[in-house]
């Protein structure tokens, strides 16, 4: 039995250790946010956060996260809010088929998390990873750096609510 | 060789192949009798049409009639039915609608979606729609509160009387006993509220918080997972499998063969994922195992040079001209076969319960969907329930189903709901492609600058061919396999003996004003399968036409811009929008070391002209940026016009960078994202989009930014580094 947190819960799991993160959270969890694009580690669609960094969790046994932080894109906001980064996907109509975009937001929130005012060439580097086959890359990279903008009060919101 | 293409024009009529789309104009689709809508009425709500439910606390459901795979067209279609009805758009409900023909393609008269036809075949139907419905809200009003129309108005979802607001679900009761008009006189376009606005995506949090839903996501109580094993050369039949060893897998259920080949059946995807790799197939020798790309290619130049190809188009005397030009110019172009590779992989979930059947998968034709399950499970269309879904991508790709075949017939065999899924390497290795082309082209220029003759001929496969094959049997459910072998066979003996299908030389002579034309073709078909892939012709007949409207400018020693505003006079509008990117390609001053490329192109009835600023080092292609000038009619939401405009221009800096199919002993080579290469955000250019302002009904924005794309990158790097690329990728040497 494999058990780690995911999304801030105590999970545990009885799947072969060998079954890719990935499959665990879409068919044993059911959290379904979190895409299939290329099974490689090569397009990014299945990015969550490990302990706080972005992983391709295609191709991550689920026995490498047993005691660890999963997050998904069902978790990077506290419930009824948005995450700055998904406030401006909004705003800049990101999405065009929207399959890419869990991923594109995962490893966009890992790098805020690190660097919360990136330069464009920053983003480019952090997000090259990801594939978007409809081609949103330049509404990716301007609502990643609108986003950063917001990351401090975000921030220090959601320290404000852990304190209470 | 050479055959009168007297038919064209009546094949083009009577069955009517839409560049992009899909067969069309199959009256026997509609003998049936319509069914009750596919709606599922919630509590005191109020239907006053196939697209709309309005409920009592003023809810309104949208059903969009088309598949929404990323275009847009969710946003743009309940744009149009919301300003006739007075209803925000961004305030409704969206719902994929079930299988009925009300939700026809009026432009093409079945239930499917490609063309880039949407906005411009539902223009006028869902706005009259929306003010028939808004007319009978009216009435309803009028009876209820005893106020005469003309004392009233309307506000997004409300009725204005003075002051006073009263929401449009409080008359639904009485709205449901009234006759609906048929023809309430719609706004004019000065009046549009909604039409026009800028505004977001009516699904763009759904899509950025992980909640929308596509159908690999779909999860019902029971759910099986099934992988295919198929043959590595297409058309390859099974000849042994032994399923004995991978039986004691874990997980694994089931060990069937299929039509498509061995499915594998387990508890959880990664089980038959394993399974299915652990198992050894043998697969008989088809033709096309003897085929590589080399030989692929060299058939092409063998059928244009020995002259096997058949005359499509024949204006004036191309022969007679050539003596009197200043300048007579020819070269061949290649473009390779390529994938769609939408980044959601096919899937379909299939769950047979006794004379009843469902199917949840995003297709570009619901309809195709239900006739498929139909065919393979036995049972009847109208029992067959079809759950559309968000695409995750298609781009042409979402319109061959053969994976709801084989959800449908592993969900046979076993009993149980089946969760198909394909992996990336068989999305590129058992797919279907965009048909590799040589385009040969000849054309003389006058002293005075004017295009005289264009002379062009196209050697590749025909898609119509596997459309036929692929469409009848879906769109025919009733019928036999017999009957549809005898009509397939037919369709395509006639495809063969009429020379082609117009959309594979689409755009490869229609822009310019030269008054003798001649277009051949050669059909050759190696039994690689073939489908519309995004902008379909277009996609390489403008590489090859703006390559050569480049060099012609060159050799005149004429500016680019000038020797194409010369030369298409009888196309105003691609002319306007040559002369709008010409006046700020005057503006612009590239750094040191970049270039200017310019193309311009027509397609899907919509206007594109394009410059790419692009700089060459140590052999490697950089495009920084690109202006695009579009001419779309009203653009409904300017900015999905804006985001269509962008997304296409990268899929075509794909295909102009990176794509390439190379097939060897009849198998395609690419496998996965790292041989074949997607453009990633380090190489995607800035875009600017300027939309010309039109008071013309809307026209295609999906494929039309596109073609122009791969020329204007291909004349800027002959400017960067005097070297002529007439193959895609494009590859310095």
């Amino acid at each position: 039995m494999i058990e780690f947190r995911l999304n801030g819960e105590v999970v545990s799991t009885v799947e072969d250790p060998n079954t890719p993160l990935l499959w665990v959270i879409r068919d044993t969890f059911k959290l379904k946010g979190s895409k299939f694009g290329c099974g490689a580690g090569l397009c990014g669609a299945c990015t969550m956060h490990v302990d706080g960094v972005a992983i391709r969790t295609c191709v991550l046994p689920v026995a490498a996260v047993a005691d660890k932080n999963v997050t998904t894109i069902e978790g990077l906001a506290d419930a009824g809010d948005l995450h700055p980064l998904q406030k401006a996907w909004v705003a800049h109509s990101v999405p065009q088929c929207g399959y890419c975009q869990s991923g594109q937001i995962m490893s966009a929130a890992a790098l805020l998390e690190n660097n919360p005012s990136p330069s464009a060439a920053e983003v480019e580097s952090a997000l090259s990873g990801n594939i978007c086959r409809c081609g949103c890359y330049p509404r990716i990279k301007q609502a990643v750096l609108a986003a950063s903008d917001a990351m401090p009060q975000f921030q220090n919101a959601l320290s404000t609510r852990q304190e209470v | 060789m050479q055959i009168e293409n007297v038919s064209r024009r009546r094949f083009l009529k009577s069955t009517a192949v839409v560049g992009g789309g899909v067969v069309i104009g199959f009256s026997m689709v509609g003998c049936s009798s319509p069914g009750p809508l596919p709606i599922e009425l919630a509590e005191g709500g109020f239907v006053p049409n196939a697209f709309l439910q309005l409920l009592p606390d003023n809810t309104l459901r949208f059903y969009t009639p088309r598949d929404e795979m990323g275009q847009g067209v969710t946003t743009g279609l309940s744009t149009l039915i919301g300003e006739e009805f007075d209803f925000d758009p961004l305030d409704m409900e969206i719902r994929f609608a079930g299988v009925h023909e009300d939700y026809n393609n009026p432009g093409m008269g079945v239930q499917a979606t490609g063309g880039s036809n949407a906005t411009h075949a539902h223009y006028e139907q869902l706005r009259q729609v929306g003010a028939n419905a808004r007319a009978l809200i009216l009435a309803a009003a009028e009876q209820d509160l005893a106020i005469a129309q003309d004392q009233m108005s309307t506000d997004n979802g409300e009725i204005r009387v003075g002051s006073e607001r009263y929401p449009y679900g409080q008359f639904v009761r009485t709205a449901a006993t009234l006759n609906p008009p048929s023809e309430a006189p719609l706004k004019h376009q000065s009046a549009f509220r909604y039409i026009g606005r800028e505004s977001t995506r009516v699904d763009a949090l759904a899509k950025s918080n992980g909640t929308a839903v596509y159908g690999i996501d779909i999860d019902v109580p029971g759910m099986h997972h099934a992988v295919v094993k198929r043959s590595p050369v297409a058309g390859a039949e099974l000849q042994s499998f032994d399923a004995e060893p991978i039986k004691a897998m874990a997980g694994v259920t089931d060990v069937i063969e299929i039509g498509s080949g061995v499915a594998v059946v387990a508890e959880r995807y990664w089980q038959a994922k394993m399974a299915a790799d652990a198992l050894d197939v043998n697969w008989t020798s088809v033709p096309l195992s003897k085929v590589n790309s080399e030989t692929i290619r060299l058939d092409y130049e063998v059928a244009l040079t020995s002259d096997e190809a058949l005359v499509a188009e024949d204006e004036g005397d191309v022969d007679a001209q050539w003596d009197s030009a200043e300048h007579v110019l020819e070269a061949d172009y290649w473009t390779p076969f390529l994938s769609h590779a939408p980044m959601e992989p096919m899937n379909a979930v299939v769950r047979i319960q006794g004379d009843e059947a469902e199917v949840w998968s995003g297709t570009q034709g619901p309809v195709a969907a239900q006739g498929l399950v139909a065919r393979f499970s036995g049972i009847d269309p109208e029992r067959v329930k079809v759950h559309q879904t968000y695409l995750g991508g298609a781009f042409g790709r979402r319109g061959t189903l053969t994976h709801i075949i084989e959800a449908t017939q592993v969900a046979v065999a076993t009993g149980k709901p089946i969760h198909l899924l394909w992996s990336r390497e068989d999305d590129l290795k058992h797919g279907l492609y965009r048909p590799a082309s040589l385009v040969r082209l000849k054309a003389g220029v006058s002293a005075a600058g004017k295009i005289i003759a264009w002379d062009a001929a196209r050697a590749g496969g025909n898609i119509s061919e596997d459309t036929i094959k692929n469409m009848m049997p879906a769109l025919f459910p009733g019928l036999g396999d017999g009957l549809i072998d005898w009509t397939v066979g037919l369709a395509q003996g006639a495809l063969k003996g009429w020379v082609t299908d117009p959309s594979s030389i689409e755009g490869l002579f229609e822009d310019y004003d030269q008054a003798h034309t001649r277009v051949k073709h050669a059909t050759i078909n190696h039994g690689i399968p073939l489908t519309f892939w995004r902008s379909v012709g277009h996609s390489y007949t403008a590489f090859a036409k703006e390559s050569m409207i480049d060099e012609l400018a060159l050799a005149l020693n004429q500016d680019p811009v000038a020797f194409r505003l010369d030369n298409t006079k009888n196309n105003p509008r691609l002319q306007n929008v040559i002369r709008v990117a010409g006046d700020a390609l005057q503006g612009l001053q590239p750094k040191e070391g970049r270039y200017l490329g310019f193309a311009a192109h027509h397609s899907f009835l919509t206007d594109v002209a394009q410059i790419a600023e692009v700089s060459v080092q140590g052999g490697q292609i950089q495009v920084h940026k690109v202006l695009c000038v579009v001419d779309c009619g009203i653009a409904v939401n300017p900015d999905i016009v804006r985001a269509q405009m962008e997304g296409a221009i990268m899929f075509g800096l794909t295909a102009a960078l990176h794509g390439e199919h190379r097939i060897q002993d009849g198998e395609v080579m690419e496998s996965n994202f790292d041989n074949y290469p997607i453009l990633r955000m380090k190489e995607a250019p800035s875009v600017d989009v300027v939309i010309i302002p039109s008071t013309d009904k809307p026209t295609g924005v999906g494929e039309p930014g596109l073609p122009p794309i791969a020329p204007a990158v291909a004349n800027a790097v002959y400017r960067a580094t005097g070297q002529r690329l007439r193959s895609l990728p494009l590859r310095l040497a």
